[in-house]
């Protein structure tokens, strides 16, 4: 039987009258990397610090490693550690002395500490102060307090946000170690698709609070195959004719019309059709799905409220 | 208790190099300046002088109704607004650590931050009354009143409890220095007005100085002491409600 190391049942919170998570039932399952995948306000950090006992769902359940959250949350949250946005750190202390902050509320051993700056290649650097350290080492040491206790689930919330490429890079490849080296389940949030796609095993998509997609990666790049994007300076014409043709259209913020067809064959005809009926074509193209398309794709064009920002 | 003892042990690791720390020794070196200030105008004392009352009261009132409530107002804006920089309650809260053992800790290490400043106020107050028997012999001292001031010391620590419950309730609450700071300033400052008043008995500020009144004296030290540790979990409470976001 699969096991889960996350597990959510009907999650629900409002903050006021904004319901930034409704009814998520997530299942991440163990082992492997996790990407929870949605746009900048969908709901991804409500989730974590929901998953991490920091706020309490108005309605649903948390489930860790099987276990209800509510129930046992120091004991399940021993077995987590977590980067929940930016690193907290304290500036006017070293790397190491970070470290040992948090050890000692843990009452972790202290070799641990030299295990985690090695896994993030900050050895060199644990004596320094945090507050002349980058971006890049300070979201590293963000990881090394993440992993100090060596946690079999790793919650990370956004953790190549303000890096640049090279610390990108570095960051990715250290996340991917992380299952195979250490065992871990990895829960990771993004708002970007080309990260996530190229260390994630399962995905789920979450947009307005809603879990829109949760499955495989495999799964998730079949459905994205299927995309074109044209370019037709009669958009509204182009929709109704291409729907009338039994292609589903729908119009990008960038004024391009996504497009429910993947295949050379499909985009001469579709080509052929709108030029036919008097149309000017500019631009067609096999699609290199974005997360907008994915969206556009799963919410069938429900978007109203993200596409009118 | 055990993860009190470790979230302590923390605690004392995030006050190095910090202001925090280095307060508890400025903080009573400013008042003895002042105590050596006016030890060394003291015109040609009357027959019931005696050097060691003047001194040891003198330090120890000055401390008690300004620099200790401002001590502790900046105390605890420091110890909790490091924890509000870089939103270090959201990695504290995911750690297998309970709420109310952390609001618990930063309670005792500003009782303990205060005792530590009011116990070098004693020590300083000691050398300066030493100081002044060399320097003018002419006036009359004593023997040491050791007991005096470590007593009196208790008191007025024990009686700024309520006011160390307050500011730690407040500099948790709202991040920023101006709100801590403010409720502080504010709390001495009207501690002038409130001091003849009727209020002035159980006004959370004058507590400390009320110790050294006969009259105020079981009030200062119940209400100090007794109300602090009800206003602390009334606080603590309130804290692990609260959701972090």
């Amino acid at each position: 039987m699969q096991k889960y190391a996350v597990e959510t049942c009907g999650l629900t919170r409002r903050f006021g009258a904004r319901l930034a998570v409704d009814d998520l039932n997530l299942l991440a399952p163990e082992g492997g990397v996790y990407g929870f995948l949605g746009p900048n306000g969908a709901g991804k950090t409500t989730t974590i610090r929901m998953l991490l006992g920091l706020i309490r769902p108005d309605a649903g359940e948390v489930r860790l490693f099987g276990a209800p959250l509510a129930a046992d949350r120091l004991s399940l949250i021993r077995m987590a550690g977590a980067l929940v946005e930016s690193p907290s750190l304290y500036p006017h202390l070293t790397g190491r002395e970070n470290l040992e902050v948090t050890r000692r509320l843990l009452g972790a051993p202290r070799g641990l500490i030299d295990d985690a700056l090695g896994v993030v290649k900050l050895a060199q650097d644990a004596d320094r102060r945090v507050r002349e350290y980058s971006t890049g080492m300070r979201q590293r040491l963000g990881l090394a307090l993440a992993l100090l206790n060596k946690p079999r689930l790793l919650v990370l919330d956004e953790p190549t946000n303000g890096l640049d490429p090279a610390g990108i890079h570095e960051m990715r490849e250290l996340i991917r170690r992380l299952p195979v080296e250490f065992g871990a389940t990895v829960f990771l949030s993004s708002h970007l698709l080309s990260e996530v796609e190229q260390i994630a095993g399962h995905i789920g998509i979450i947009h307005q609070g809603r879990l829109l997609f949760q499955g495989a990666l495999a799964e998730l790049q079949a459905r994205r195959r299927e995309h074109l994007t044209v370019g037709v300076k009669q958009s509204e014409q182009a929709m109704r004719c291409l729907g009338a043709a039994g292609w589903d259209a729908q119009r990008r913020d960038d004024g391009l019309l996504a497009v429910s067809a993947a295949t050379p064959d499909a985009a001469a005809r579709i080509n052929s059709l709108l030029v036919s009926q008097g149309m000017e074509v500019f631009h067609i193209a096999l699609a290199q799905a974005s997360l907008e398309d994915i969206f556009l794709t799963l919410t069938g064009g429900r978007n109203e409220t993200r596409r009118a920002a | 208790m055990m993860s009190l003892i470790r979230v302590l042990h923390a605690e004392t690791l995030k006050l190095k190099r910090t202001l925090a720390f280095r307060m508890i020794f400025v903080a009573p070196l400013l008042v003895v300046a002042l105590q050596f200030f006016i030890a060394w105008k003291q015109p040609r004392p009357g027959a019931e002088f005696n050097l060691w009352d003047m001194v040891a009261r003198t330090s120890l009132s000055v401390w008690a109704v300004f620099m200790l409530p401002l001590l502790i107002t900046l105390e605890t804006a420091l110890i909790n607004g490091i924890e509000h920089g870089e939103k270090q309650w959201k990695h504290i809260f995911a750690l297998p650590v309970p709420r109310h053992v952390v609001y618990a800790a930063k309670f005792l290490i500003a009782q303990a931050l205060a005792a530590a400043s009011t116990l070098i106020l004693c020590a300083m107050t000691v050398v300066v009354g030493l100081a002044f028997t060399r320097l003018r012999p002419e006036l009359p001292s004593g023997a040491i009143p050791f007991v005096w001031i470590l007593k009196h010391a208790a008191f007025v620590w024990l009686a700024s409890w309520l006011i160390i419950a307050i500011h730690i309730w407040v500099s948790v609450r709202w991040p920023g220095f101006a709100l801590a700071l403010g409720a502080g300033i504010g709390g001495t400052f009207f501690a002038i007005f409130a001091a003849g008043a009727r209020v002035g008995k159980y006004y959370p500020w004058l507590l400390p100085v009320n110790v050294f009144m006969e009259e105020r004296f079981t009030t200062a030290l119940l209400l100090g002491a007794v109300g602090g540790l009800i206003a602390a979990v009334i606080g603590c409470v309130e804290f692990v409600r609260r959701d972090v976001v």
